[in-house]
């Protein structure tokens, strides 16, 4: 099975001791590598306002994660053990590999394209100096 | 009793506008609309509402013109070739937010249509995990009701007002408007 990747932010409450936020980044460590699976990005965006409350609190610190995996059921169990963790109030888990996949689609045409458009740069810019030149004026109106 | 005062108010309008001042014009018109509206004291009074307006109508010839100069909008991601719109950069996706946490449409942004598509679900990824808002800001939510709520009232006083012309019609919608507010 191909590779997934995904995004794992989550939310610990302001003001928790660093063990404690340390306790939950091993836990997740540690069921990635037992089902198989890659912490590849570890940040830490340290405290952030919240743009509502959660658990009532205004401010939370943020983790971020990205996790490389071929089993799904890992993300299932993170969520899981994430879920029981007091000091976390939110986390989100996104996949990101299929969003990755078409944006290199994309790139990759939109290369294609201009390596192809050499070839056709002869009537573009005929075309396009018409119309830059009454544009050019116009612009100057308001300057002056 | 209300029907025929209206009744009787509107073949009286018509003799008025023939006879006509530029001046009797525009009551007149009042007049035949409240009289059509009969049933809905409440869609008469707005019709009124816009009668008085009747300053708008040669306002309208002079919006059509257009003649300012709109500004072409370009989708801000295709300028800078952005494939792929990250839920994390809260900086950028508040940018086609409302201030109360709404996305704002297309027309108002420039965004071509399959930007918008994943902006939208940026936005609500970011939601999810509390960088953007649901529905109003950070700084707390009940202040902004408590002032909906007299702004509400303002209005229909005021329209009350200016409506004070055509007597058929006000004392219905003033009686009516206290039984609501009592009944909510």
């Amino acid at each position: 099975m191909e590779e997934r990747l995904y995004d794992l932010i989550f939310i610990a409450r302001p003001a928790t001791a660093e063990e404690d936020v340390k306790k939950v980044l091993t836990v997740i460590e540690h069921t990635c590598t037992e089902k198989g699976g890659k912490v590849e990005k570890a940040e830490t965006w340290g405290t952030r306002k919240l743009a509502y409350k959660v658990a009532k609190h205004r401010e939370g610190m943020y983790y971020y994660q990205q996790i490389r995996t071929s089993h799904p059921d890992l993300i299932a169990e993170l969520e899981r053990r994430l879920r029981v963790q007091d000091t976390v109030i939110k986390y989100q888990t996104v996949r990101l590999d299929e969003d990755l996949k078409r944006q290199k689609k994309l790139v990759d045409k939109r290369d294609k394209r201009t390596a192809r458009r050499p070839r056709r740069a002869t009537a573009p810019p005929a075309a396009a100096a018409p119309q830059a030149a009454p544009a050019a004026p116009e612009h100057n109106v308001p300057a002056s | 009793m209300a029907e025929e005062q209206k009744q009787a108010t509107a073949p009286s309008a018509p003799p008025r506008r023939d006879g006509g001042g530029g001046h009797g014009g525009g009551h007149s018109g009042g007049g035949h609309s409240g009289g059509s509206h009969s049933g809905g004291s409440h869609g008469g009074l707005r019709r009124e509402g816009g009668g008085p307006g009747g300053a708008g109508g040669p306002g309208g010839p002079r919006r059509g013109k257009r003649q300012y100069f709109r500004k072409k909008k370009v989708c801000k991601f295709c300028v800078e070739k952005m494939d792929f719109i990250d839920y994390k950069r809260a900086d950028i996706l508040s940018q086609f937010v409302q201030e109360r946490g709404k996305i704002l449409p297309r027309r108002m942004t420039g965004v071509c249509s399959r930007h918008q598509r994943w902006l939208g679900v940026a936005i609500k990824r970011a939601r999810n995990i509390a960088l953007l808002p649901f529905a109003g800001s950070a700084a707390g939510t009940q202040q902004p009701r408590a002032v909906v709520a007299p702004a509400a009232g303002a209005p229909a006083g005021g329209s009350a007002g200016t409506h004070a012309a055509p007597a058929a019609a006000t004392p219905a919608p003033a009686a009516a408007a206290p039984t609501e507010v009592s009944n909510a």
